[in-house]
């Protein structure tokens, strides 16, 4: 297992810096996630922690020794591809021995490992057969099995599971997650989907314009999103904004366009300043219309099977977006009272 | 309807690029002492004549000489400029692909005239078979390198990244990962080479040194004196030997990488 410390990692192409300035430490067989938007830098990252990129300034080092300088053939990682990479005019039982093959390791040994692996990954039948018979799921596999049967110090995934259906994306992240806590293995994982993240991960790096916004457990990140952007990236939120009227401890009373609301936590916000709160949809609740509470009208329901979602336009106008078990249903047009789950609401920085 | 037509037309275009091939190939079988279709008589009588000429003898074995090493040369130079052009002159590509392909647009032969004067301005002349060599890799490169250029186009980068992440160094992601996968460019192209050499006139007729003909140049050497079907036996073989050629590449090497 290695520890992967990255300081003040910067790159630039020609405009503006794709990474800037950023800091990480990977903990030894911990598996983070980097998570953004396209053109956020995790990708730019990861090529650089790989050694395909070189950084303009900062330092990457693997258990305490700098490793900037090293060329990739050298760094010891394995790497997943989005498109798998898998070398097209080899079998299988080829693919995996090239990494081997290149480390000089006997024949015998190479059988085995591969043997071993692909066992691993479920695919101990398929050592003769070419990428192209391959279904996406087992390509996928033969690619992480690819990655890790060289036993790398780092693995590398770079959106593995983008070219998947849905339901296969689902099974599969389950699958890597458990091979890496078997393997024991140092894994750095890039998306752009936040469900992937959250799922998968020890820790989620959330990533805008170069930067780390937010870095966490991934009920840190969801349940207590450090900036607006962080919340309305990872998961569905309602910002409401409002007046503190009183503080009282770490809460206060909050006084919003449409109602008032008792907040366990306002963050630095003093009586009479503005403050924004997260609240996540699935914490707000619908009730039949009663005189007390927030009261507002169902805009519009999408019915989504285990969840259903509804806009709820409160009397000055604000478009609240609740999702609840489709038990009690609500027909649009209909006169709802709104009933957010306090303990759920959390401030928010710019 | 329409796709009878489409097959009529094709049948047609065929008809023509093959028309004159058979007609030589069945000249070359003609008994009589004159070169004309249709053949009066069949007999291989001429081919006995040809393959006991020794002067055409020697210019088919120039000519394969010259059109191996042509191969071989073009070959390995338009390969190192297609993957440089392809992988490694970013924006430089587009500058690159027009000059490799320059000779192409002059007329050959002015390529031989020019040729020729670098040749004796540099104290070569042209005593020797390496400037005809020289000049046949000239007009051979772009075949090369549009053929080679084309398969990398379609090999995914990836591939590469892949392999250095596996351990492997340069040597080895050549010969190992991108050599095997651009191979049918290469081989083609090495094919275009070979047979655009042993068939090129111009070049050779301005080129070649002292008793270094190629068989077209000894075949319009003998055109000029004679009009017997010994000619068409010349032709016959020489396409003969450039379909063998292809056929043997084929079946050796393999123009398919994949299986599938």
């Amino acid at each position: 297992m290695t520890e992967v410390r990255i300081s003040h990692l910067t790159k630039s192409f020609g405009a503006g810096p794709v990474v800037d300035a950023l800091s990480l430490t990977i903990g030894h067989g911990e598996f983070v996630s980097l998570l953004g938007p396209s053109g956020c830098g995790k990708t730019t990252t990861l090529r650089m922690i790989a050694g395909f990129e070189d950084a303009d300034s900062g330092v990457i080092a693997f258990d305490g020794s700098d490793v900037s300088r090293v060329p990739a053939e050298k760094r010891d990682i394995g790497m997943v591809f989005q498109n798998y990479a898998l070398f097209p005019h080899m079998t299988v039982a080829q693919n995996l021995a090239f990494g081997l093959e290149m480390r000089k390791i006997p024949a015998a040994e190479i059988r085995t490992r591969i043997a071993r692996v692909l066992d691993m990954v479920q695919l101990g039948t398929m050592t003769e057969r070419y990428p192209s018979q391959l279904s996406g799921g087992q390509q996928q596999r033969v690619a992480l099995a690819r990655a890790i049967v060289i036993e790398p110090r780092i693995l590398l995934l770079d959106e593995p599971l983008a070219n998947l259906d849905a339901k296969l994306r689902e099974e599969m992240r389950v699958f890597i997650r458990d091979i890496q806590r078997r393997v024991g293995i140092t894994t750095v994982y890039v998306t752009h989907d936040q469900a992937e993240a959250l799922s998968m991960s020890d820790r989620v790096v959330v990533m805008f314009g170069g930067r780390i916004a937010q870095t966490g457990a991934p009920a840190d990140i969801y349940d207590r999103p450090a900036t607006r952007q962080v919340a309305g990236f990872v998961g569905q939120v309602n910002v409401i904004e409002g007046v503190v009227e009183t503080a009282s401890g770490e809460g206060g009373h909050v006084r919003l366009p449409f109602g008032t609301i008792e907040a366990p936590r306002i963050g630095a916000a003093t009586p009479g300043a503005r403050v924004a709160l997260a609240l996540r949809p699935e914490a707000v609740s619908l009730v039949p219309p009663a005189g007390a509470g927030w009261q507002g009208r169902v805009v519009s329901r999408h019915y989504g099977g285990n969840l259903v979602d509804y806009r709820v336009a409160m009397a000055d106008g604000t478009v609240i977006h609740a999702q609840t078990f489709p038990t009690t249903q609500f027909e649009p047009g209909a006169e709802v009272g709104v009933h957010a789950d306090a303990a759920r609401l959390w401030p928010l920085g710019d | 309807m329409l796709s009878r037509l489409f097959t009529g037309y094709c049948l047609i275009v065929y008809a023509f690029l093959l028309a004159p091939i058979f007609v030589v190939v069945a000249a070359s079988f003609n008994a009589g002492n004159f070169l004309t279709f249709p053949p009066q008589g069949l007999s291989l009588r001429w081919y006995v004549v040809f393959f006991e000429n020794e002067v055409f003898m020697r210019a088919i074995r120039t000519s394969l000489w010259v059109a191996a090493l042509t191969a071989c040369i073009s070959t390995v130079i338009g390969t190192a400029a297609a993957i440089y052009a392809v992988r490694h002159a970013g924006r430089m590509k587009d500058t690159v692909r027009v000059a490799m392909l320059a000779p192409l647009l002059l007329p050959e032969v002015l390529t031989a005239i020019a040729l020729l004067f670098f040749f004796y301005a540099v104290g070569m002349g042209t005593r020797t078979m390496a400037g005809m060599v020289i000049g046949h890799v000239v007009i051979t490169l772009p075949f090369v390198f549009m053929n080679v250029v084309a398969s990398l186009e379609s090999f995914d980068p990836a591939l590469d990244l892949a392999a250095r992440s596996l351990g492997a160094g340069r040597y080895a992601r050549f010969r190992r990962i991108m050599l095997p996968l651009i191979k049918p460019g290469v081989i083609g192209g090495a094919l275009f080479a070979f047979i655009i050499s042993f068939d090129t006139f111009t070049i050779s007729f301005l080129l070649k040194g002292i008793g270094t003909s190629t068989l077209p140049i000894q075949l319009f050497d003998y055109l000029r004196t004679n009009f017997t079907p010994e000619a068409a036996a010349v032709s016959s073989v020489s396409i003969a030997m450039t379909i063998a050629v292809v056929v043997v590449i084929e079946k050796v090497l393999g123009l398919r990488i994949h299986r599938f």
